[in-house]
């Protein structure tokens, strides 16, 4: 009687629950509604992976961290699955996805990492499925973040984020009359957001060591990521781009692809790294040691003037309760009036700066091949990105997902959501959109072993800005290692992956 | 008159050095109730009056789902592993240092001191590259992401400093001791774990704190031995270290972390003021 | 005897040699791989690793740095722990309390209090420079000039390890015996001489072991780098533990990073062995 009882009043419930997933709006989860589609929250609610285990690592919270773990929660309970997330500082990430890799250990169904190691870790990856590649979430991506998730013709990554570098500037200053009036009188310029890097430089001077917000603290002119293994080599890529890359030379930014001979102490580059030197003057104090959280504390948090690195720093000003919310605004990266022209060995001067934006590396996902669940971990990434869930994690800042589709370069969006100025919000837009645009681009170098170029590059870089040796000299040093290191991983091999990477700057696809 | 003096300066050394060993913790304090606000408007220590306090620095350590870190399952798993390795280490850590102390090994040229430098010299070696050989030796045993595992390595890390310390304080003993103990008709074996056990608590017991304390805050081995079902102390509090550098959780993390440690070191203390090993036996 | 004498020790060798024999051979293996992101496993290459280590003036000179800032720190713990366990040796108010505080820095998790540090030391943010300028003075470049981010790096070692010295030198202090000092005393010795001639000498192979060990750990001093400096300015700070760090995992070239391990692990070993016994005959002529 009471086995009776017990089994009727279970059926009971089970009946119950399984109309209230019929009846399903899934507001409960903090989006606005669901969005129809192959990955939407309706879609994953009738597939049942109940009694199966993922297994996810990704970056700390909350950048990247925190949506991988509040979606996959999500995931366990539509699906049934048990999901099991770790979460990594970003210097520790790599060896921790590798050392598995290496030996054969499948650690991880599902990884997120910097879309920069796609050459070192391409070969461990599970190809997207052609399925997964034609839902609407993924169509609308755009070509640059295809771009940076294609490993010759194969989409191995599945774009989640869309990064790159701009400039951020404090509006209150720029287009602040006495301000202008003042920087006018004592230098005889006129106030006006740098489009080169020269004239970037010269305005952080002036605005270098004295208060100009009147908040009784002393400020600063720039706040760049400038600690050695902080990710410093980013932000000296976004200095040297427009002197480097000269928009009618093809063939390779960090190496001449038919020789594969290192660029990096040719002209254009020392010239970028003398800029980086000398701006030295208009870091606040311990400028020299800022990693990227300390940039994004100095700009977000109204102590200096420019900045330019990733979203978070001008998210962080965006905040609410920031005391420079709506004081801030994007533009593109400078530019160069001269550029060096590797194929003449001269500067070619140019009316209007030459851009080259940078399209720096940011947070991609995949999946392991030697993962026993890749259907439920394909349909984790999917139900991650799907329109519904990017359009709630677009809008908190501290998550780290920036514009990846086309769909998210509408002002409006910005505007009604997160309720920042119109003028802000078309600038913002408008800068990142442009990017896309670009004809004249650079992408990191996607090659096996970028980690012992890029360490290697910042080595030389931090010797010259700590004056222990010229630009000139540290560069020929950096160079000398790039060389030694072709020679290490095999000179095919190194071009092979470049090609990839030269055929997405010269826009060959 | 210089008696004054002396204590004057005695108590002026302890203030400063006190006040060098707190300040931090501090600082740390105020910080973990700060939020970004707080901190980019430069250094600021009193709450209300110069900031607007905040909870979440601690909020997100007992957080599930994604906005935070959950670090009780990390805290008693730390525990186990510290615990259990510290315990294996100091057993036998304790018998091979009294043997160090009183007999005399050989083995070709190879003496005692060599021995216990053997001991030590394991601690030498950076451990990044010791990771790739202990993570094949532990995937070959099937001992990944575990807790045994990870107490198997740390016995390595642990075991020599144990036995380092404890030939210090067996040195100390007077072998009158063992003699008395022989005499009275014990074997050594019988000798050592009625006699000298007992008399050299005071060295277990720094021997088992310093165990503790190294087992508690390693980090790296912790890191990359483990993947997603076990989880350490260390590694889920800088589970928090994003782009930004939360200072605030990170302040509250690092207050929580020392808390069972310190309790530990009162018990210490305890013992080593009773236990004036060498008084005991006169 | 003979078995009594291994009951003691074999348990002991055995399982420490178990556990790390293989891990040991393989890293000397290793070094003589090509092991790197791209070719993980073990093929022959012969010497080339160390040819190429021995003129990889980075690693020389981080060697260098390594051993000036682990024998400054090492030798500022222990005087500053000699003398705190002298001053909380006998009868001092507080004492427990004292104690246990002056103990409590080793007990943080070195990785976590060095962020902590790193907040306090930041040069503009940071609680430092905000009291130096209280005092009116100029703010202090911490962590962005070589002689300043040296020194900064050397000050949080010294906050977190000078408890060790301090614990094992107070345990070694309360475990002496009390016939010298009434010796001492009979002869008409005052304070100073006392420690000079009874104290010191009777700390002397406590005091060799823990130098010893506190070099061993010191010497390893990473994550106090990585997190306050990374290494910089330029490469001011660079140790060479740390620059096994960059050359293993960031680089991740295990070859490489096993041989230069591996030549770390001979270098110490030699020079420890020399201090060892330079310390030991200092004191025996004591």
């Amino acid at each position: 009687m009471k086995r009776y009882l017990l089994a009727s009043i279970l059926s009971i419930v089970l009946v119950a629950s399984s109309f209230g997933v019929q009846a399903q709006d899934y507001s409960k989860y903090g989006i606005g509604a669901d969005i129809p589609g192959a990955c939407s929250y309706k879609s994953i609610d009738a597939k049942d992976y109940s009694g199966r285990t993922l297994n996810i690592i990704t970056h700390a919270v909350p950048v990247m961290g925190e949506p991988t773990a509040l979606h996959a929660k999500q995931f366990e309970e539509l699906t049934g699955a048990k999901v099991n997330v770790v979460h990594v500082p970003f210097g520790d990430l790599f060896q921790r996805i590798m050392i598995p890799f290496q030996t054969g250990q499948a650690a991880y169904d599902v990884l997120f990492y910097g879309s920069l190691w796609i050459g070192d870790l391409h070969a461990y990856l599970e190809p997207v499925p052609a399925a997964y590649q034609q839902v609407s979430g993924m169509k609308d991506v755009t070509v640059n973040y295809k771009g940076v998730a294609t490993w010759g013709d194969t989409m191995v990554q599945y774009p989640v984020d869309g990064d790159r570098h701009y400039l951020k500037y404090r509006t209150d200053i720029f287009d602040n009359p006495k301000m202008k009036e003042r920087y006018k009188k004592e230098t005889g310029k006129t106030l006006k957001v740098p489009t080169t890097w020269e004239e970037y430089n010269e305005i952080a001077k002036y605005f270098s060591g004295w208060d100009w917000d009147g908040d009784k603290e002393l400020n600063y002119g720039s706040a760049e990521v400038a600690k050695r293994d902080d990710l410093m080599f980013s932000a000296f890529i976004s200095r040297v781009a427009p002197y480097a890359k000269h928009p009618d030379v093809k063939g390779g930014f960090f190496f001449d692809l038919e020789t594969m001979k290192p660029l990096v102490n040719t002209p254009g580059w020392v010239r970028g790294l003398e800029l980086f030197v000398a701006a030295q003057k208009s870091f606040p104090p311990g400028g020299n040691n800022f990693g990227l959280g300390d940039e994004i504390f100095s700009f977000g948090g109204g102590q200096t003037l420019m900045s330019y690195s990733w979203d978070d720093a001008f998210i962080q000003a965006m905040q609410s309760g920031s005391r420079i919310r709506n004081k801030v605004a994007a533009a593109p990266l400078p530019g160069a009036l001269e550029v060096w022209n590797r194929k003449t060995g001269k500067w070619d001067k140019f009316k209007t700066p030459n851009l080259a934006p940078y399209i720096t590396w940011g947070w991609t996902s995949a999946v392991s091949k030697l993962s026993t669940n890749k259907d439920m971990a394909f349909d984790y990434l999917c139900f991650f990105s799907n329109e519904a869930n990017t359009a709630h994690d677009l809008q908190i800042g501290r998550f780290g997902v920036n514009p990846f589709r086309k769909a998210h370069f509408d002002a409006k969006f910005w505007i009604e959501k997160l309720g920042w100025e119109e003028k802000i919000a078309k600038t913002y837009v408008k800068t990142l959109s442009d990017m896309d645009l670009s004809k004249n681009r650079v992408f990191d170098l996607r090659v096996p072993g970028v980690g012992q170029f890029m360490s290697s590059l910042a080595a030389g870089v931090s010797k010259a800005l700590a004056g222990q040796e010229t630009p000139q000299k540290a560069l020929d040093g950096v160079a000398e290692e790039w060389r030694q290191i072709v020679d290490r991983i095999g000179k095919e091999k190194v071009r092979e992956a470049y090609k990839n990477v030269v055929a997405l700057e010269d826009n060959l696809r | 008159m210089m008696r004054t003096t002396y204590l004057l300066l005695k108590y002026t050394a302890i203030l400063i050095w006190s006040s060098f060993v707190v300040l931090p913790f501090l600082w740390a304090l105020t910080t973990s109730f700060k939020t970004a606000h707080g901190i980019t408007s430069g250094a600021t220590y009193i709450p209300w009056l110069q900031y607007e306090p905040s909870l979440e620095g601690w909020k997100v350590l007992v957080r599930t789902g994604g906005a935070g870190i959950n670090i009780v399952q990390p805290y008693i798993s730390s525990m186990v592993v510290t615990v259990g390795a510290s315990l294996i280490s100091l057993a036998l850590g304790t018998l091979a240092a009294y043997g160090l102390s009183r007999f005399t090994y050989r083995l070709g040229f190879i003496k005692n001191s060599d021995i216990r430098f053997f001991f030590i010299s394991q601690r030498i070696m950076p451990p990044i590259v010791l990771a790739i050989p202990f993570f094949l030796m532990l995937q070959y045993f099937g001992l990944l992401d575990s807790i045994i595992g990870l107490i198997i390595v740390y016995i390595a890390l642990l075991l020599p400093i144990a036995t380092w310390v404890m030939v210090d304080f067996f040195n100390n003993i007077l072998r009158e001791i063992d003699e008395m103990a022989t005499i009275d008709g014990c074997n050594p074996i019988g000798a050592f774990f009625r006699v000298i056990l007992p008399n050299s608590l005071p060295g277990i017991v720094v021997a088992g704190l310093f165990c503790l304390i190294f087992g508690w805050n390693d980090f790296f081995f912790a890191f990359i031995l483990t993947f997603t079902k076990t989880q350490l102390l260390p590694v889920a509090v800088v589970a928090l270290n994003s782009s930004v550098t939360p200072w605030w959780s990170l302040s509250a993390s690092a207050l929580v972390s020392v808390a069972p440690l310190v309790i530990i070191a009162f018990v210490v203390e305890r013992f080593l003021s009773s236990g004036n090993m060498a008084g005991a036996i006169r | 005897m003979l078995k009594y004498k291994h009951f003691f020790l074999l348990p002991g060798l055995i399982v420490l040699v178990a556990i790390i024999i293989f891990p040991l051979l393989f890293t000397i293996r290793v070094s003589f791989s090509s092991w790197d992101v791209v070719k993980p496993g073990l093929d022959w290459l012969g010497g080339k690793n160390y040819e190429r280590l021995f003129v990889d003036l980075r690693f020389w000179e981080a060697l260098f740095k390594l051993s000036l800032m682990a024998a400054g720190s090492v030798l500022i713990q222990y005087l500053i722990g000699f003398s705190l366990a002298l001053l909380v040796w006998r009868d001092v108010i507080m004492k427990r309390f004292i104690r246990v505080l002056f103990l409590v820095p080793m007990m943080t998790t070195p990785v976590i209090m060095t962020v902590i540090w790193r907040t306090i030391l930041h040069e503009s943010l940071g609680p430092a420079n905000d009291i130096v300028r209280m005092f009116g003075f100029e703010h202090l470049t911490w962590l962005s000039t070589s002689g300043m981010a040296m020194f900064s790096v050397i000050l949080v070692e010294v906050w977190q390890w000078t408890p060790f010295m301090f614990l094992l030198l107070l345990a070694g202090l309360l475990s002496l015996p009390k016939e010298p000092y009434m010796a001492a005393a009979i002869d008409g010795a005052g304070p100073l001489r006392t420690f000079f001639s009874v104290t010191f000498p009777l700390m002397a192979p406590i005091s060799a072991g823990a130098i010893l060990i506190r070099l061993i750990e010191a010497s390893k001093m990473m994550e106090t780098v990585y997190v306050l400096t990374s290494g910089g300015p330029g490469t001011a700070t660079e140790t060479a533990s740390y620059y096994i760090y960059i050359r293993g995992l960031r680089d991740y070239q295990i070859g490489y990073a096993a041989s230069l391990s591996f030549t770390y692990l001979i270098v110490m070993i030699i020079s420890l062995t020399i201090i060892a016994k330079v310390m030991t005959r200092k004191i025996i002529r004591d």
